[in-house]
């Protein structure tokens, strides 16, 4: 599985819906995360994909699409 | 666009607005003229602003209105109120009523300031509480609340370093609203010395004023309070008749009505709002109470020393206390008849001889709407004295100030009739 | 001697901004002097803190050379190791001015005002800030002076925004091109003007002219209810909104002057549908300090460690911590108490419904109606947590 699935299947997961067809959709304005959901995210990636991420990091302006998302997951494992 | 293009459209607005209010506030121009509505309806609002300015005051005093000077009693708006009576029964003046809960003799003075030209061979009516004359004199909270730049300034312009202007300045230091401004409290300190005025001050004074003054004109319009429905509904229920025996019935059964939830004759609103809850503290709390000493005599001669000079003809009057509350609260009666004693002392020994000492009255019912406040059959006895005080054709008159009443030793004189006759 | 408190009347505007011309002609032109905007923010600090306030001033620089060493301190540590137990200890030593300040009137009335100044808790929010981002490895070395100007940025140190560290230097390093400046000179005007309503206008009527008659009407009708005290809760609240976010652009427009893009605090809260809602719209930047240094990191800590089963939960015990938290830090009274409680439970049922809502949404209408009415719920729960925040009660009761 590449990274932008599972990213997306994570979201899949936390928001309840399918975002593959609204890669530019803002998740925070739009209610899909919260902070809860940020924490949550974080945790997956780091089950899922084993990429540390500390909270000082989650700058939301930074992670507030899929697409940013997982751009940043692409930096981060790399 | 060009960046300094784009400049000018964020800041022109704010430098247009600024130099339209400075011309407006700096030429000497005049924005004056109330409608006649609003004149009516400053007359009776006991707004804060009406107080301290001048606009109002001036064109409402040269026309025919007649300044009521007094303090809270002035709010008791029933229908036997001074401004319901001279309106329901068209008489020829009609009062401006200046004074609110807190204004006492040192404020009324630097209000008057404002309006020295329309108090010049004019009539007036001043109403003097006992309760003003506590042994601390004004309260500088209350001072602060009815001071403005406006009366200082103006002051400043008049004074000639008389012992009035020097008593006036000293005064006002005192009180931190004199010391809030530097310059007016540097000049304040030239007059308390009768250093004269530099040049250069006087003209600092008359830009002052004129900004000050147009800030005045342009706005003291703005929030009045509206006392006039107050006023028209009074009219409606006054009897047609302005015969005494008839409004004092009148105001027999009105005051009855509204006084009947307490023991003490006290309006029952007043009752409810504001001593419902603490009636039983009050018992007997006020047997100390003493108005026989206070620098409020000193700051009471400054209002006659400018009536004086103004040649003002004045009609005093000290309303009474409601005899069941002082009972209750132990107010010492003796103490207030001397304290009345040493007001009418004052007053007549210099001449002002239009007084009306209202104390014997404490005790007839619905003579006072509620505690210390004159209200119904009350403000009839007024008008029995106010009526025949207007009709009368205006004189010059003429008073013989004595200094010695600014001294400390008047102030803390004890007013037994033996030391009144002797002080020299 | 002069003493200015910040933002007081119209006349410090006309000071500051002309004290601050020289530098708002130079960013213009593209060039920060730096030099000159520590000078100035200096003589208005210690305007702010003069005279009567000199004690307050002198307990703001013994402030600022604690925090200095401690960030410092943990800052040269940080580079070398990372056990939690000295960040633990960094954060405590940070907060411990602060807490005292907070917990001496409680135990010690009469002592209240000894160690405290204006604008501490706002200064603590930034030090802490840093100290954890430090440790999360972001903020990589300590400039001993930008510190200082950090902690102490002048036209926030009374009151907040509280702004960020990483954000802040990123802004302080560069100069806003022209077109970016004259749009932030532009947002500027608008604050500083809708400020002169908000603070001088609305707060002053609501604040010195309604609010007290409603006290009296309510102190007059007794403990109970009246219409005294639903009044005195509105207008309260009104007072408050107006006067804060009044301050607030006040503070965010003189930053913009100085080229620094401070957060902004309020983004119309009375438009809010729902109690979060809320607090991204209210005293913003406290709210979103304590989401990402309190609730988030609670929350990460109680997952990975598995506290609780239910996620839920999870969420739900922090936000009750995270707002009674929030309410100590506003004063150890059983008000402020009671208000970050109210809050934080407030939070905690809205998530659950928010929940039950999703799962069935074709049950539960949502139109224009039910949308209004959210609104409408929303506004008198934050008033009614505003009555009891204004200490009011206290007074009415005891």
């Amino acid at each position: 599985m590449d990274i932008k699935e599972t990213v997306l299947s994570i979201l899949n997961d936390l928001t309840g819906s399918d975002l593959s067809d609204n890669l530019d959709t803002n998740l925070f304005d739009t209610d899909l995360l919260d902070s809860m959901g940020s924490v949550q995210l974080l945790l997956e990636l780091q089950n899922q994909l084993g990429i540390e991420v500390a909270v000082s990091e989650f700058e939301r302006s930074e992670w507030d699409t899929p697409n940013k998302i997982i751009k940043k997951v692409e930096e981060l494992m790399n | 666009m060009k960046s300094s293009k784009k400049l000018w459209m964020i800041i022109g607005p704010v430098i247009t607005a600024f130099l339209i209010l400075g011309v407006l506030l700096l030429l000497p121009l005049r924005f004056d003229h109330n409608s006649k509505l609003s004149e009516e309806k400053a007359a009776v609002s006991l707004s804060p602003q009406i107080f301290k300015g001048r606009q109002f005051k001036e064109q409402a005093l040269s026309g025919k209105y007649v300044p009521f000077f007094g303090s809270s009693e002035l709010k008791r708006m029933d229908p036997y109120h001074p401004s319901v009576l001279a309106a329901k029964y068209h008489r020829n003046y009609r009062p401006f009523l200046l004074g609110n809960a807190g204004t006492q003799c040192l404020t009324q003075y630097f209000a008057m300031q404002t309006i020295l030209s329309q108090l010049k061979d004019k009539k007036a009516v001043f109403i003097i509480s006992p309760q003003w004359f506590v042994a601390k004199g004004d309260d500088p909270n209350a001072f602060a609340y009815y001071y403005s730049k406006l009366q200082a300034i103006t002051w400043l312009q008049h004074e000639n370093g008389s012992k009035m202007d020097k008593y006036a300045a000293r005064r006002l230091l005192q009180m931190p609203s004199g010391r809030s401004d530097k310059f007016i409290k540097n000049l304040l300190y030239k007059a308390k010395f009768g250093h004269k005025i530099t040049r250069f001050d006087r003209f600092r004074l008359d830009v002052d004023a004129n900004i000050l003054n147009h800030e005045d004109q342009l706005f003291s319009a703005v929030g009045l309070n509206n006392n006039l429905n107050k006023i028209k509904r009074g009219e409606k229920r006054l009897p047609n008749s302005e015969n005494y025996s008839v409004l004092d019935k009148h105001a027999y059964s009105y005051g009855k009505k509204r006084t009947n939830n307490n023991r003490f004759r006290i309006n029952n609103n007043f009752y409810k709002r504001r001593l419902v809850g603490y009636v039983k503290g009050l018992k007997g709390e006020q047997k100390n109470f003493d108005y026989r000493k206070s620098p409020e005599y000193g700051d009471l001669e400054l209002v006659l020393n400018q009536f004086a000079k103004t040649h003002t003809n004045v009609l005093f009057i000290i309303p009474p206390i409601n005899s069941l509350w002082t009972k209750y609260t132990g107010l010492n009666s003796k103490m207030v008849q001397q304290t009345d004693n040493k007001i009418v002392h004052q007053l007549k020994s210099q001449g002002f001889n239009h007084v009306v000492d209202l104390n014997k009255y404490g005790s007839e019912p619905y003579f006072m709407e509620d505690t210390i406040h004159i209200g119904y059959r009350g403000w009839v006895k007024v008008d029995e004295y106010v009526r025949p005080f207007m009709k009368e054709k205006n004189k010059k008159v003429n008073y013989d100030i004595k200094n010695k009443f600014y001294s400390y030793k008047w102030q803390q004189l004890f007013p037994s009739k033996k030391n009144l006759t002797n002080f020299n | 001697m002069i003493n200015l408190q910040p933002y007081g009347n119209p006349q410090y505007f006309v000071y500051l901004i002309i004290a601050l011309l020289p530098l708002i002609i130079g960013i213009y032109n593209g060039y920060r002097c730096r030099w000159y905007q520590s000078l100035i923010s200096l003589v208005f600090i210690f305007l702010m803190f003069d005279g009567p306030k000199s004690h307050q001033g002198l307990m703001l620089i013994f402030y600022v050379i604690w925090q200095w060493i401690i960030v410092g301190l943990y800052m040269v540590y940080r580079k070398k190791y990372n056990n939690k137990w000295i960040f633990y200890l960094a954060v405590i030593l940070s907060i411990i001015p602060v807490a005292t300040v907070k917990i001496t009137p409680a135990v010690a009335p009469d002592q209240s005002n000894l160690f405290g100044f204006l604008g501490i808790s706002y200064l603590t929010f930034r030090a802490v800030g840093m100290i954890m981002e430090i440790r999360d490895g972001f903020i990589k070395e300590f400039h001993p002076i930008l510190f200082i100007e950090f902690l102490t940025f002048m036209p926030t140190i009374s009151s907040g925004p509280i702004d960020r560290y990483r954000r802040w230097i990123k802004d302080y390093n560069v100069v806003p091109d022209r077109d970016k400046y004259l749009s932030m000179l532009d947002k500027a005007v608008h604050y500083i003007f809708l400020g002169f309503l908000y603070k001088f206008l609305l707060a002053h009527l609501f604040g010195s002219i309604i609010v007290p008659k409603m006290s009296a009407m309510a102190i007059a009708s007794g403990k109970g209810l009246s219409w005294g005290l639903v009044g005195y809760m509105y207008a309260w609240s009104m007072d408050l909104f107006f006067d804060f976010a009044g301050y607030s652009l006040f503070a965010v427009a003189i930053s913009y002057l100085m080229g620094i893009e401070t957060p902004m605090n309020f983004n119309r809260p009375w438009q809010s549908k729902n109690l979060k809602e809320f607090w991204n719209r209210w005293h913003m930047t406290l709210s979103f300090w304590f989401r990402d240094f309190v609730f988030m990191r609670l929350v990460y800590a109680m997952m990975k460690n598995k506290v609780f089963k239910n996620k839920n939960t999870v969420s739900n015990v922090a936000y009750v911590l995270d707002m009674a938290l929030m309410g100590f830090w506003h004063g150890v009274t059983w008000y402020y108490v009671a208000y970050g409680l109210l809050h934080g439970i407030g939070l905690a049922v809205n998530d659950t419904w928010l929940r039950f809502k999703k799962k069935h949404q074709d049950k539960i209408p949502h139109n224009k109606f039910t949308k209004c009415f959210s609104i409408f719920l929303t506004f008198n729960v934050v008033c009614l947590s505003f009555l009891l925040f204004s200490g009011f009660l206290n007074t009415l009761w005891f």
